[in-house]
């Protein structure tokens, strides 16, 4: 099926590995040029261009710290100047808190309030412009399984969807759609500082399918999102989690 | 039939705004002393002291602003050593805004909401929490709205659904400790507009065609809060007619 994404230009975020990576390359392989950052990895977001552009679509690099709004505005400035519009944003840049309420200290809070809420919201503040100008857009917010299982740590992926909700209220009329990916277990390379303690967030063993979740299970989802056919799907959380947790 | 609330110790943040006078009085009519914590406002929030302790309860008044964790740490620190325990927290905490597009709400505005809406809460559950595990008792209640479920305001929604988050997330670590945790989400209730938000009209989604009245908001919480509801949590209570069902 054609998924109408060839010559659309993908705005993904934390492309370096993982989810990133892998969304870049499918949107890559259906003819969708790229615009991809990272806040540090530049290396790793040079690989991620290099398997991309094998598609033969054009993809422009940037560091980007997604929690500043001069760095934002920036980003987005140079995506318009190479391409001329952004139609497709995935906010893909996402940090848990781990450990229970108590465990949290404020450092870490402000890290995940800042990742989680204050990057999707300057990026779509950024981004729907052009959206809207084209009558035609797509944002995939990334939230996760705890925060509908309950867990302080995932407050703020929470938020984010309210705000997709928000988003997806607001822009409907434009053809600007806003859905929610929520992943489960999934087998990923953790980021430093992101890796799960021995004995947490693997059980899958008593899940409907009972093992952990592929990357690629996760970016088909996005890929379906993002398509021309799901135009009339929004403000909606898609899970992929094994069956984990029914919403 | 007896909520068993005589003689516990209630916190109510923003004890001014929102439903934040009809909670106490309610609370207070159970027999619970009060702690009352407002970011300003203080001599409205001195009068419903007077008015609780009309009750024959004991009620103190703390200016608190939620974003700022010395005074939350103070607020519930003053709470402990006045009454030796701290049994519901109520977090009223509302930071009302404009409604505007999203295009529109400079970060700074942005941020300033979380700040005080969902880091402030943070901050106030993590100096709460120890004292109700030490007690193994415990009852919080969150308030958020309709917003967060219908998406209807880009800012409250957000926040909102942090709330159900945060709400969820106690109720999964602290169960254990005989903590409860749930929201409230009030929709179309009579003195909204007067706090400055956009008003809601009953609309004709509203499976009961009129405005709700802070009276059934209080009503909800005291019920929450009681002993019969020690099985209830990590649950969202929409009372907003009917209007919106999860």
């Amino acid at each position: 099926m054609d998924t109408g994404l060839a010559g659309k230009v993908v705005l993904i975020t934390g492309a370096t590995r993982n989810h990133g990576r892998s969304s870049a390359i499918a949107f890559a392989e259906e003819g969708a040029d790229l615009l991809i950052c990272t806040r540090s990895s530049m290396d790793l977001l040079e690989e991620t261009a290099e398997l991309a552009a094998k598609s033969g679509v054009k993809v422009v690099t940037q560091q980007c710290d997604v929690t500043e709004e001069d760095q934002v505005e920036a980003l987005v400035k140079r995506g318009m100047d190479e391409f001329g519009h952004i139609d497709v944003l995935v906010n893909n840049a996402g940090w848990r808190a781990r450990g229970q309420l108590l465990d949290i200290s404020n450092e870490t809070w402000d890290t995940t309030l800042r990742t989680n809420v204050h990057a999707p919201f300057l990026l779509c503040k950024a981004t729907i412009p052009s959206m809207k100008n084209r009558n035609w857009g797509r944002i995939i917010n990334y939230s996760g399984i705890a925060a509908f299982h309950g867990s302080s740590g995932s407050t703020l992926k929470m938020a984010n969807l309210g705000f997709t909700r928000a988003v997806a209220a607001a822009y409907g009329k434009y053809n600007i759609t806003a859905n929610l990916i929520a992943p489960g277990s999934i087998a990923v390379e953790r980021t430093p500082g992101q890796e799960i303690p021995a004995g947490h967030g693997t059980a899958t063993d008593n899940i409907p399918i009972p093992r952990q979740g592929f990357v690629e299970e996760c970016t088909a989802t996005a890929i379906f999102l993002a398509s021309e056919q799901a135009s009339y799907i929004t403000g909606q959380t898609y899970s992929v989690n094994g069956g984990a947790h029914f919403l | 039939m007896d909520s068993k609330l005589t003689g516990k110790t209630v916190l109510i943040t923003e004890a001014t705004r929102n439903f934040g006078k009809d909670l106490a009085l309610a609370f207070a009519a159970e027999g619970s002393n009060l702690m009352l914590a407002s970011r300003d406002n203080p001599e409205h929030m001195e009068q419903t002291a007077r008015e609780a302790e009309a009750l024959g309860v004991q009620a103190s008044t703390v200016q608190c602003d939620l974003s700022n964790e010395s005074q939350v740490e103070d607020l519930v620190g003053q709470c402990v050593s006045r009454f030796a325990s701290l049994d519901v927290a109520i977090n009223n905490v509302l930071f009302p805004m404009p409604l505007q597009s999203l295009e529109e709400i400079p970060f700074e505005v942005w941020k300033r909401k979380f700040d005080v809406e969902t880091t402030g809460s943070f901050q106030l559950f993590k100096q709460v929490i120890p004292q109700m595990i030490q007690q193994q008792w415990g009852r919080v209640i969150n308030f958020t709205g309709v917003d967060a479920f219908n998406g209807a305001d880009v800012m409250s929604s957000a926040t909102e659904m942090g709330l159900v988050g945060l709400t969820r997330g106690i109720a999964r670590e602290y169960g254990k400790h005989n903590i409860t945790a749930n929201c409230i989400g009030p929709g179309g209730i009579e003195n909204q507009e007067s706090e400055g938000l956009h008003p809601v009209e009953p609309s004709q989604r509203n499976s009961i065609p009129r405005r709700g009245t802070p009276e059934e908001i209080a009503f909800l919480a005291v019920t929450l809060c009681s002993e019969g509801a020690s099985y209830i949590t990590g649950q969202c209570l929409l009372a907003d007619g009917g209007k919106h069902f999860l």
